[in-house]
């Protein structure tokens, strides 16, 4: 690669080519095979069909030049380019288009193509072309774009139309010195000459130049600080500089800007993914603020509202967006430690994500994450309970189930009055979890509920826990009729709760519907009648067997089962 | 008419413009045939000749070590030629070529390289190119030949190396003087070091005001000078060293950052660095004191002792230096290194010098380079708190010898080895009574107490300008160092401003 700046632009020499040495024609079809490949490149992908002809086409113009020279110097003009004096390439237009405006409008004067840019090179070069095209005034010119690429095989000459040309002459600054007479000169030097014989001391390592030769430990040490200064992740290294100035200049101004600086770093660490820089920064932040001295209440909130901008629901949706689209996420540790920095606010978004996410790498560590934050903050769990968003609320009911919430109950109890069976029945379940004398009050309640499975849910949850207090309210649905409507599996969970319940006190009614006869000598239906029977099962005092016995020999095959399975399985008085 | 098929074309590249042009030296493709073949296969031969060469040395010619390692060496040579139907070696500068293609030099292979330039510089010797087959025992003749002690004239020993060869039989190697840069050339060089130098002065002191003045510098005019210095480095670094003598006592801010620049860059070439690890190292480095920027100009400037409180805002520096950065953002990214090389460049290898981190950290290696870099600059310059600046060769031996000063033995080893014992800009006093200001480190690796000096008096005390280059390598007809440095000397004795040599 060339690349000689001048100090200040200097007219381009032209080579001095009376007449072409072979016809321009393939050099004209190389720079027109250019053009289109270089459009190609913009437009297409590199798999598509079209991008490989064009590029192929170019590495065919290429080898029709080299049949006839290895390298080709070309003279870069405002809007056009020419060789050995003919024009050979522009339209006379000064945009981004014509290749001859986009590499002089740079400061490009000439390029040398030599034999071998085609393999290798080619590609790059023409993504450099379009890289330029697109670049904003801002970033990098195409000759900066070059000479990072270094492509071997492309030299070229620029004039530096960044140089102000107003470099100062060099000049030696210094105080301005009177040079010393021969005869003090020749004096000094011989007294020097003599102090040093007088001072005796030889220095080894001033004169055996092998001292200073690096053995193989020494290179070796060296690549590794090299490896080392490249893998080092240099943002997170400058989030810890910045906390270090934070805690140790208090000036309200350093401090501040520390600040500010810390906020645009956080978003760029986001943008590049770097999780685990983020979480460090978060975890750091906190540490500042507690050694940090004099720190005001001000600068406190700022650094504690890091964390809340991640957690804010904006930024989170974005973050989990992005995971779940990502095809490979980062590793488990790094993600993990950044969920572990979320805040409360975070866990309305959490919530809602646990539902939406497709990848399923990601959900466990979410699942972890809510419910870390869930447990760590319970007030924020319970306002979520009601939340609006369907989703949040189910998924704060879970988990305050999950964490056995008593807090929770009272904001669970309210939805039990709404109308959505599925979501009381999902509120059932977490107070069966809660269990609390408050969640089995509700429960109590919902026995009675107009659904089937809130009803079958609570008076389980309730018998799972003996509790007697939903006795007399049991009493009445199984001497009721409504429990009579019911399916086998509803009747059986309110007998077994009322068995479990009832004692010897309610041997005589469960006797009576077991054994009993009614009007016309008519006994209840079978089913009622197996009911009863594991009910007596579950009261397993004597009197309840007696009253099994008695119905031993029941002809009804269901009934005589159920008659069965209590005598074989009751050995005592349910507790 | 111009014939662009004959002859070909020596590689100074563009007509009217000095070669600043380099083979790519990175990134080996997958072998078959090709530039990245010649420089795989390149660097494997001279890795072989550097084990040929030791292998002749130490043992009898009949020994098995010596065989085995001749018949490695032409079996790669015979193979490299069969690829490419030619082999030629070149040596230019401190680089070789093998048939054109610049061999990378890094960390893994310095120590041969090094030593085959020495001995190819020190038999005259610029390009070896063979003609034919070679046999084991053409290269045996040729390496013994080739390391066979000699006091005499590279020129001399030249002619006589091919003279042997010729008697022994060995026609097989054809052997060419130095492709040195005529004086035109070489003026041309320093003509565009200068310039890269002054562009460097004038942007850095137009990067340290607007940074003082609260406004964002122009990152593509920074990014144009490092990669200026980093060209200017990798094909000539000694117009550009040389440079860095002028000690302008007003601009010190500025010539300062530039120094430090270009002494880090060449020590990260010794080091290997690839050519975009140098711009990143350069950019770092020409960042390392923008904290300065933020530092009140009396305090800077202030002559006398300083104040508690005034050492406290100097201490400020490589923090300051750090948000100064954040003012100092292209589009698209933020300087991120040199912020770490900002922070760190005053605290030394066991983390201790200013500030003092609290969070763990390692050292980056960027850092200790610029440490080095700055320590030497700053103690060899003249400043307003330093009226009498030390000698070149007396921070040298400071930093080598005395670890409380804290810097990284290993680098400040590898930059002895850039700058030789006696540094560029040093004024020696030779035995024959002469002045001389060191010009360049010998290129002879085992000569770096025998640097390039120019002689800037005569033995009775008349100042000369500019003064011839000596070699303090040369000797005398009986085999005796002609000169022999006996003291450095600080300038101010002599009324002598070394800048003004290299300007």
């Amino acid at each position: 690669m060339t690349s000689p700046p001048p100090s200040a632009p200097v007219p381009t020499q032209e080579p001095d080519h009376p007449e072409p040495p072979f016809s321009p024609a393939p050099v004209e079809e190389l720079l027109r095979l250019m053009v289109k490949a270089s459009r190609a490149h913009q437009l297409y992908l590199p798999n598509n069909p079209i991008y490989r002809g064009a590029v192929d086409a170019l590495r065919a113009g290429f080898a029709t030049v080299w049949a006839e020279t290895d390298e080709l110097t070309l003279v870069v003009a405002e809007t056009e380019m020419k060789w050995c004096d003919v024009s050979v390439l522009g339209d006379g237009t000064k945009s981004s288009d014509n290749l001859a405006w986009l590499f002089y409008k740079d400061g490009v004067r000439e390029l040398r193509l030599e034999e071998g840019l085609e393999e290798s090179e080619m590609v790059k070069l023409l993504e450099i072309i379009q890289r330029a095209r697109k670049a904003s005034p801002d970033e990098d010119d195409l000759v900066t774009m070059l000479w990072e690429a270094d492509l071997p095989h492309l030299k070229y000459r620029y004039v530096d139309l960044l140089g102000d040309g107003g470099a100062d002459e060099l000049a030696d600054g210094g105080d301005s010195t009177t040079p010393a007479e021969p005869g003090q000169v020749r004096e000094s030097a011989q007294a020097a000459a003599e102090e040093s014989r007088a001072s005796g001391v030889v220095n080894m390592a001033d004169f055996d130049a092998t001292l200073y030769f690096l053995d193989e430990r020494e290179i070796a040490y060296l690549q590794e600080e090299v490896r080392r200064e490249y893998v080092q992740d240099l943002r997170t290294n400058v989030v810890s500089v910045l906390l270090d100035i934070f805690e140790q200049q208090s000036e309200p101004e350093t401090r501040n800007e520390v600040l500010e600086n810390i906020n645009t770093l956080m978003v760029f660490l986001l943008t590049a993914g770097n999780f685990r820089g983020v979480a460090q920064l978060l975890r750091e932040a906190r540490a500042a603020v507690e050694r940090g001295t004099d720190v005001t209440e001000e600068q406190r909130l700022r650094l504690d509202a890091l964390a809340d901008r991640l957690s804010a629901p904006e930024a989170l949706s974005q973050l989990l967006q992005a995971l779940d689209d990502t095809p490979q996420l980062p590793p488990h540790e790094e993600l993990a430690e950044l969920f572990d920095q979320l805040r409360a606010t975070a866990l309305s978004t959490v919530f809602l994500w646990l539902t939406r996410i497709q990848n399923d790498k990601l959900r466990p560590l979410l699942q972890l994450a809510a419910g870390r934050l869930a447990a760590a903050n319970t007030a924020e769990l319970v306002r979520l309970v009601q939340a609006a968003e369907r989703e949040v609320s189910n998924e704060a009911i879970r988990r305050a189930g999950a964490l056995k919430a008593q807090a929770a109950v009272t904001a669970l109890a309210k939805i039990m009055s709404e109308p959505d069976a599925s979501r009381r029945q999902l509120v059932a379940q977490a107070l069966t979890e809660i269990a609390s004398p408050g969640a089995l009050q509700v429960l109590e309640r919902a026995i009675e509920d107009a659904d089937r499975e809130v009803r079958i849910t609570s008076v389980r949850a309730l018998t799972g826990r003996a509790y007697r207090p939903m006795l007399a309210r049991l009493e009445a649905i199984v001497k009721g009729k409504s429990v009579r409507d019911a399916d086998l599996t509803e009747k059986m969970a309110f007998f077994e709760g009322y068995g479990a319940l009832c004692g010897d006190s309610g041997v005589p009614q469960l006797d009576a519907i077991l054994n009993g006869k009614g009007f016309l000598g008519r006994r209840e239906d079978a089913e009622i009648r197996a009911c009863a029977a594991i009910a007596l099962g579950r009261v397993g005092t004597a009197k309840s067997l007696e009253a099994l016995r008695k119905a031993s020999t029941e002809k009804d095959v269901v009934v005589r089962n159920a008659v069965s399975r209590a005598l074989r399985g009751s050995s005592g008085p349910a507790s | 008419m111009n014939d662009p098929r004959s002859a070909p074309p020596p590689r100074p590249s563009i007509p009217g413009t000095p070669a600043t042009s380099r083979p790519a030296i990175s990134g080996d493709a997958p072998v078959g045939g090709g530039e990245s073949f010649v420089r795989r296969a390149g660097r494997n031969l001279i890795f072989s000749v550097y084990g040929a060469l030791r292998a002749v040395k130490l043992y009898p010619v009949e020994n098995a070590a010596v065989g085995k390692a001749l018949t490695e060496l032409t079996s790669q040579s015979n193979e490299l030629i069969a690829s490419e139907q030619e082999f030629e070696l070149r040596i230019s500068g401190e680089f070789i070529f093998v048939n054109e293609t610049r061999l990378r030099l890094d960390l893994d292979n310095f120590a041969s390289f090094s030593h085959l330039l020495s001995l190819l510089r020190a038999s005259g010797i610029g390009t070896v190119t063979i003609t034919g087959t070679v046999t084991n025992k053409d290269w045996m003749v040729f390496l013994s030949v080739l390391q066979s002690a000699s006091s005499d004239d590279p020129t001399d020993r030249f002619a006589q190396m091919q003279d042997k060869l010729q008697k022994a039989g060995v026609l097989v190697f054809s052997l060419g003087p130095p492709t040195d840069q005529g004086e035109d050339s070489r003026e041309k060089t320093k003509e565009r070091a200068k310039r890269t130098y002054a562009q460097s002065v004038s942007v850095t002191k137009d990067l340290m005001t607007s940074v003082r003045m609260g406004g964002s510098p122009n990152i593509k005019k920074i990014k144009r000078v490092i990669q200026g210095i980093v060209d200017q480095i990798l094909n000539e670094e000694t117009s550009l060293i040389g440079l860095t003598t002028i000690r302008d006592y007003d601009e010190y801010t500025f010539t300062h950052s530039v120094n430090v620049c270009i002494f880090a860059v060449a020590l990260g070439k010794r080091l290997g660095l690839s050519k975009l690890q140098l711009y990143d190292l350069g950019l770092a480095a020409l960042f390392h004191d923008i904290g300065k920027s933020r530092v009140p100009q009396e305090v800077l400037n202030k002559t006398g002792g300083l104040t508690d409180e005034e050492w406290r805002m100097i201490a400020s520096h490589p923090w300051l230096g750090v948000l100064s950065l954040f003012q100092v953002r292209g589009v698209q990214e933020i300087p991120y290194r040199a912020m770490v090389v900002a922070h760190e460049h005053h605290m030394k290898h066991d983390l201790t010098g200013y500030p003092r981190p609290i969070r763990s950290r390692q050292m980056s290696m960027f850092s200790k380079i610029v440490a080095i870099a700055d320590g030497f600059d700053a103690a060899t310059s003249r400043r307003a708190y330093q009226t009498v600046p030390y000698t070149p060769a007396q921070v040298m031996a400071e930093m080598r010898d005395n670890p409380r000063r804290g810097m990284d033995p290993v680098i400040v080893k590898a930059f002895i080895n850039l700058t030789g014992i006696y540094p560029v800009g040093t004024l020696v006093i030779l035995d024959t009574f002469e002045l001389g200001i060191v010009h360049a480190v010998n290129p002879l690796q085992d000569m770096l107490s025998r640097p390039i000096v120019r002689i800037i008096s005569d033995a009775q005390g008349n100042l000369l300008h500019p003064g011839d280059l000596a070699d303090l390598a040369d000797r005398d007809a009986s085999g005796n160092f002609s000169r022999t440095i006996i003291k450095t000397e600080t300038a101010e004795r002599y009324g002598i401003r070394i800048g003004d040599y290299f300007v």
